[in-house]
């Protein structure tokens, strides 16, 4: 019989240890020892649940098309920009492909160009034919002097979502709301105190005075931004203070602005306030349609939408807000096969359409925009055909560029903006301390490295 | 039983180095996860990182540029805010729960202790999330009964009221955990002082004041320094809770202030300064307060 050379008496230290011992190997065999699966091997990472479940059901289908390829999808939520920074700075562990957010994307880009860590696809892009056949004012979230380190997952078209009966019932046809002026004159009219207490009971929009995302939708709505695409500061120009004083007015002039209940737009406490009938619009993009129909379905019917008023007549419509990239870093052992199926995820129709179908993020690739699906009525908005307003705004969506600095930016400008609105500054000066503070750290930083 | 004894050379040996082996892992994992990286954040503090490849040496510059920088100021006093607010709170709320729970005329003790500990199981991110909805401007626990008062208070929504939504969360999670230290503290003091002190004629209240308190000086001060440690490392409960610290920064803490830096804002230099001015703030603190509750002192 076979004997081991020790016993757990002769053993040093007694049968504790000796046990300690032999799990501490058996674990270290299992962690080093398991194999890797044969063929060739891809790691996807993605932070965006309604993405994850998506690829979930496309890749096998990529897999079966291509044996011996083996893609691994791994979703991790929220820190997943956070481990990708880590897997960057420390040259190891980053996967072939990740999706990244539009607001993170900027620290990704600090640094000399050619140290960013995603690969620079236009070459394959202008090669292979692509960029005529997507949308190209929404390669400007993922470009960067020259460089294109993403491809565009959506559009993110911004509509003006609008309660119709309450609207109509104060005697206001969103229909014929054409300019901010004209949405101006109707939510004076909507906005209401409906039992004579004295208080508010219906504001005409709700908008985030907390962070920028909707003031910002509204500037980049006029052609301007925080930075233009040379990446000057350009958020104190007379552009965006006019926005600001139009954003703040809003609130304080014309009182037919209520700030966001909750802390975003998406909070229960925010949903809640729509229910109670207390607001009567929104600046929605397509995805907070679909979040709207799966958080609040008992609202179905009651919504409609129409394109945004425009600054002047006949001016742009839409604006977007949010995104996500996709990008193959530099890290990846096999780039070529990572453009194979970032094509197959991105560029593929039927996966497109089951995107909208699940979602209603209208995708950047112009040549789905004819299928059925996107001229379907929506029975959410009372039968009215969203996709086709969306894809009606799309080819107008203005550029927003990237910066590196747009983190700490939009940290700032939050707060400015937050200044503005409760009136503890005025909009120019708010705009203008913001743009001299971000100017003065791109200073300091160019002081110690010379030009970024 | 006489213990079999080997002879085998090998296994002497082993003998003798074993008790190093077993220890080493601690010493290892530390070098590893505690020693290099303290050592390296230290050197990190005085270089700026340029992207992912590069770093240059600055000196002393982050440490210049922190104590010129507004937001990090603003984020020390809410984290003074919290700190003050929680011991001065919590505290009191910790020891009087502990009191009560160790008094022989509460019935149900043993639910009662379970209850009002069970807050400190549920990780930070849920209490977060939980607490979104208590605040809740429209249908939230709280606002129920201010509403009445003919007003909704933005808990989450006003500069004023976030700091104090963000007290009040922690007190919840954090009175019942160190209720238990009070209540083992109590239930180590000796009746025979009671006792005593009752024979010198003491009330309930002299006899709390000269000998419950006296008694509980050691668990006092590791309550003390325990929480104040604490709240000065607080982070996740008010970065979910304010969405980052909105608005205006009204609830950034110091660690938060830290997070942006480091991850947000690819600025590891100064995220690093960050952390040890915090070490250092932390140190002085503990010092003092240790000095100030007699710990050091000799009995």
């Amino acid at each position: 019989m076979f004997r081991l050379p020790i016993d757990s008496e002769s053993f040093p230290l007694g049968k504790g240890p000796m046990v300690m011992l032999i799990l501490f190997l058996i674990s270290t065999l299992f962690i080093f020892g398991r194999s890797e699966q044969e063929g060739e091997n891809l790691e996807f990472w993605i932070f965006a649940n309604t993405h994850y479940e998506e690829y979930q059901a496309r890749v096998p289908i990529f897999e079966a098309q291509n044996p011996g390829i083996n893609v691994q999808l791994i979703n991790f939520g929220g820190t997943m920009h956070d481990k990708l920074l880590a897997a960057m700075l420390s040259n190891f562990g980053a996967p072939d492909l990740v999706e990244v957010e539009i607001t993170s994307i900027g620290r990704f880009l600090k640094g000399a160009i050619d140290e960013v860590g995603f690969v620079d696809l236009r070459p394959r892009l202008e090669s292979e034919g692509w960029m005529e056949k997507l949308v190209v004012s929404r390669f400007t979230p993922w470009s960067y002097r020259g460089k294109i380190f993403g491809i565009p997952h959506d559009l993110h078209p911004v509509v003006l979502l609008y309660r119709d009966d309450l609207f109509k019932a104060a005697g206001v046809e969103m229909t014929e709301v054409e300019t901010w002026d004209d949405f101006i004159a109707a939510g004076k009219k909507a906005t209401r105190d409906l039992d004579g207490d004295g208080r508010i009971d219906q504001y005409a929009i709700v908008l985030d005075r907390r962070t920028e995302s909707d003031y910002f939708s509204l500037l980049l709505q006029q052609g301007g931004g925080f930075f233009d695409e040379a990446g000057n500061v350009i958020i104190d120009s007379e552009l965006a203070i006019e926005t600001l004083e139009f954003f703040t007015a809003l609130f304080n002039e014309h009182q037919i602005a209520t700030p966001v209940y909750g802390t975003w737009h998406g909070d229960p406490s925010n949903f809640a306030a729509m229910q109670d009938g207390k607001i009567l619009s929104i600046l929605a993009p397509d995805w907070y349609v679909g979040i709207l129909k799966s958080q609040v379905p008992q609202m179905s019917g009651k919504w409609k939408a129409v394109s945004m008023p425009a600054w002047y007549p006949g001016g742009r419509r839409t604006t977007t807000r949010g995104g996500t990239m996709i990008g193959i870093t530099k890290q990846s052992k096999n780039p070529d096969l990572a453009w194979e199926v970032l094509k197959f995820t991105y560029f593929d129709r039927p996966g497109l359409v089951n995107r909208y179908e699940t979602t209603r993020i209208i995708p950047p690739l112009k040549s789905a925009w004819d299928a059925p699906i996107f001229k379907e009525p929506d029975v959410y908005l009372g039968g009215q055909r969203l996709g086709e307003l969306f894809i009606e705004m799309a080819p107008n969506m203005p550029p927003r560029y990237q910066n590196p600095y747009w983190s700490e930016g939009a940290d700032l400008l939050n707060d400015a903006i937050f200044a503005a609105v409760t009136e503890k500054q005025t909009p120019r000066e708010a705009l203008t301390d913001l743009a001299g503070k971000v100017r003065a750290l791109i200073a300091k930083d160019r002081g110690r490295w010379g030009d970024l | 039983m006489k213990k079999k004894r080997t002879t085998n050379v090998f296994w002497n040996q082993q003998q003798k180095i074993a008790p190093y082996l077993f220890i080493a892992p601690f010493y290892l994992l530390f070098v590893i996860f505690m020693g290099y990286p303290l050592i390296s954040s230290l050197v990190m503090s005085l270089y700026e990182m340029r992207g992912f490849q590069s770093r240059i040496f600055v000196g002393i510059g982050n440490f210049t540029d922190l104590f010129r920088d507004p937001i990090f100021w603003k984020s020390l006093r809410n984290t003074a805010y919290f700190a003050v607010g929680t011991l001065t709170l919590q505290l009191p709320i910790a020891l009087l729960l502990a009191i009560l729970l160790n008094s022989k005329f509460v019935k149900g003790k043993n639910f009662l202790r379970l209850a009002f500990f069970a807050p400190v199981l549920v990780a930070g991110v849920f209490v977060a999330i939980i607490f979104n909805l208590v605040y809740d401007q429209r249908a939230g626990l709280v606002n129920q009964e201010f509403v009445l008062f003919g007003k909704e208070i933005g808990w989450l929504n006003e500069e004023k009221y976030v700091m104090p939504a963000v007290i009040l969360t922690g007190v919840w999670q954090w009175a019942g955990f160190n209720m238990i230290y009070f209540l083992a503290g109590l239930q180590g003091i000796r009746q025979e002082l009671y006792e005593a002190a009752a024979v010198d004629g003491a009330n309930w209240w002299q006899a709390f004041i000269h000998v419950t308190l006296p008694s509980l000086r050691p668990v006092i001060a590791f309550v003390f320094v325990v929480s104040m440690i604490g709240s000065l490392q607080l982070f996740d409960l008010p970065f979910i809770l304010t969405n980052g610290g909105e608005p205006a920064d009204a609830g950034s803490t110091i660690v938060m202030y830290l997070y942006k830096n480091g991850f947000q804002f690819m600025r590891l230099g100064y995220a690093a300064t960050i952390g040890w001015v915090l070490f250092f703030i932390i140190a002085v603190i503990s010092i003092v307060q240790l000095k100030l509750l007699g710990i050091f002192r000799d009995e």
